[in-house]
């Protein structure tokens, strides 16, 4: 139940499928609307308008003869005429006598206008309704009625019949309006997933094409090609960066040495030093910058090959070690590191990559959080936690950290490059985790789970 | 004080050997696998720079065949490949440290330093007690007194001190002192270490004593005796 309610909010929620179902069903309604009553018109309708015509015709014909014969014998013929007629129920009333086969004068209406009444039928040995009118004829009243009752339920069953038609249609209506819509939604979905991953920053998703071949798998293999393009110009031109700091660090290096020599050369004449160190640290800091980049490609790539080189770490060791070194920076800002370790967990991997990954995480933690902040480093069944109770990360940000070079904005005065959870992301994945980072309530707290 | 230099770039080759030369040490330069294995197999070096990539012969390969050949020679590698599995890689094959281009030729000069230092005082006594001026630190019972006041230190800052004792008198750099406390090998590139060592000092320097840990700028730390 609750996944139809589930389904059908998102049908509702789908604006242009829904309108396209009540506009189908809504059509396919006033088709057969419209059948029925044609239909209505050419059985019923045709008959009725026979049964008013022939009544007309006979009224008219006794009149005629009212006029024509004398009083007895007028009464003869309609006698005669009222004997024969086994549809028609013909009937003369006077203020002395009733002939015909009506023993008592029903109140009618002046004809054409036709009413209904109940008289008892010898033929069935039955009381029927029949439709009948008056029509004031010499010194009498000529009635004429008509048994019609098969008319009437011919009808009702027509009027029963066209309901359950009416609602078959609309029954057909929606169920395969929204088998459709179904269809549409689910092909729209695959694309607003597609979207919505490459938002995330997969650029290899891909759109499902299935082999209908229809407008909505052309729409998917242009969307395809056109993510296909957009991937390869993201990995050429992160490839580029790569190159560029590959290709720039020998030089750099050189200019480094360059720079050391003169610093020596300066050191020994007792000259002044500072601008050239100055200029030695920012150096350093381009240099650092380009071999965390090509460390960080190194680490994206190597994810099937590295783990010949994987020993057995125990997790609950590093986490102690990384603690043990940011601690007095922690110390620094007041703020307090607290160790949870409720059992050991070891795993295979690389111990100096999960320090780095713990302490980037923890130094990150102790970087914004800001003073007097709370830090907890906990060890789960399964990996780790580090958490804060600083200011944290907005839901809209928290995919876009892991971006190489990205920066949260407010984050700018401190300093960094934007590599770091790029690097704790990476190193993570190597040892087939993964990262998250969850509302602590207040503030950020990074959970990395391994899978094995 | 020979050092044997096998590097197959010309300005890093220059720049090693002016450096060194100034340091007072003597330099023999090599410039491929083939013509280092032959110096370092035929000549008697305190130290090997050796770089990983080589011409002719690869530089794991000249490390492998010299130790194999039984020469101790201490050898430290420079390389411009800095993933941690070169790293571990070297240090199996039997290099003695491993620094990785660009360096710090400060960093280079301390590690020297302590390559040949160790190399030299490998056949020193076992020693239980460590003693740099007034202060003394006790191995077996990891007791440190400066004076006749124990010193209270948690156990990274005790191996921190007990690094820079071994070492006293000479400089160590924020990298060294790191692998050797925290045994990871990669450097933190911040100034964490300095503030392991600011609380250090307060705890060994206290009521005005004369300072034992001395900062060289641009470079490390120094145990020093004073007074």
């Amino acid at each position: 139940m609750a996944l139809v309610t589930a389904w059908w909010n998102r049908v509702k929620s789908a604006h242009s499928v829904w309108r396209l179902t009540r506009l189908y069903t809504g059509l396919l309604l006033s088709v057969v609307a419209i059948l029925l009553v044609v239909l209505y018109q050419l059985s019923i309708g045709q008959m009725n308008r026979q049964q008013q015509l022939q009544m007309a015709n006979i009224i008219a014909q006794q009149t005629l003869l009212a006029e024509q014969l004398t009083t007895a014998q007028f009464v003869e013929q309609f006698e005669l005429q009222a004997q024969s007629s086994r549809q028609y129920i013909l009937s003369y009333q006077t203020k002395q006598q009733s002939i015909g086969r009506l023993s008592e004068a029903p109140t009618l209406p002046q004809c054409p206008t036709l009413s209904r009444f109940p008289i008892w039928l010898d033929q069935y040995d039955e009381i029927r309704l029949v439709s009948g009118c008056a029509q004031p004829l010499g010194s009498g009243t000529l009635i004429v009625a008509v048994d019609d009752e098969s008319l009437y339920e011919l009808k009702a069953q027509f009027i029963s019949a066209s309901a359950i038609a009416l609602c078959l249609a609309i029954l057909l209506g929606l169920i395969t309006g929204l088998i459709f819509s179904k269809r549409v939604l689910k092909r729209i979905n695959g694309f607003n997933q597609v979207a919505l991953q490459v938002e995330a920053g997969h650029l290899s998703a891909r759109v499902a094409v299935s082999e209908q071949n229809d407008e909505y798998d052309h729409m998917a293999s242009h969307i395809n090609t056109m993510l296909s393009q957009l991937q390869h110009s993201f990995e050429t031109i992160a490839g580029i960066t790569d190159a560029i700091a590959h290709d720039l660090r020998t030089p750099l290096s050189h200019l480094r040495q360059q720079m050391e020599s003169e610093i020596l050369d300066k050191q020994l004449e007792n000259l002044p030093t500072e601008q050239l160190e100055s200029m030695l640290h920012k150096l350093d800091e381009i240099l650092f910058t380009f071999s965390s980049m090509l460390e960080l490609t190194r680490l994206q790539q190597q994810r099937e090959d590295n783990s010949q080189n994987f020993t057995n770490v125990n997790l609950q060791q590093v986490i102690i070690d990384a603690v043990d070194l940011i601690e007095p920076l922690a110390e620094e800002k007041q703020q307090l590191v607290t160790l949870q370790l409720p059992s050991p967990l070891s795993l295979q991997g690389d111990a100096t990559l999960l320090f780095r990954a713990i302490y980037n995480l923890l130094e990150n933690a102790s970087k914004y959080a800001g003073v007097n902040a709370q830090i907890e480093a906990r060890l789960t069944p399964n990996g780790f936690i580090i958490s804060d109770n600083g200011p944290g990360i907005s839901d809209s940000e928290k995919e876009k950290v892991f971006q190489r070079l990205y920066r949260i904005e407010k984050s700018r005065g401190v300093a960094g490059f934007g590599l770091g959870l790029t690097l704790v992301k990476a190193i993570i994945q190597l040892h087939s985790g993964t990262i998250e980072l969850l509302d602590n309530k207040p503030g950020l707290a990074v959970q990395i789970t391994f899978s094995d | 004080m020979r050092i044997l230099v096998i590097e197959d770039n010309l300005t890093t080759r220059q720049y090693l050997q002016k450096a060194l030369k100034e340091q007072g040490y003597e330099v023999d330069l090599a410039e491929n696998g083939q013509d280092g294995l032959f110096l370092a197999l035929e000549g008697d070096y305190q130290l090997i720079l050796l770089d990983r990539m080589l011409p002719k012969l690869d530089g794991l390969t000249v490390l492998t065949t010299l130790r194999n050949a039984g020469k101790k020679t201490p050898v430290l590698i420079l390389s411009a490949l800095d993933s941690v599995s070169e790293r571990v890689k070297g240090l199996r094959e039997g290099s003695d440290d491993y620094l990785i281009k660009p360096f710090a030729l400060s960093e280079l000069l301390v590690r020297i330093e302590i390559l040949i230092q160790r190399k030299g005082s490998n056949s020193d006594k076992q020693t239980n007690v460590l003693q740099v001026a007034d202060l003394k630190m006790e191995l077996l019972s990891r007791k440190v007194f400066r004076g006749n006041n124990e010193v209270i230190l948690q156990p990274k800052e005790f191996k921190l001190l007990r690094y820079l004792m071994e070492h006293s008198g000479q400089v160590v750099s924020r990298s060294l002192l790191f692998e050797a406390v925290w045994d990871y090998q990669f450097d933190p590139q911040t100034n964490v270490i300095d503030v392991h060592m600011a609380r250090l000092r307060k705890k060994v320097e206290f009521d005005g004593l004369p300072s034992l840990l001395e900062t060289v700028r641009g470079v490390g730390y120094r145990m020093v005796e004073q007074g």
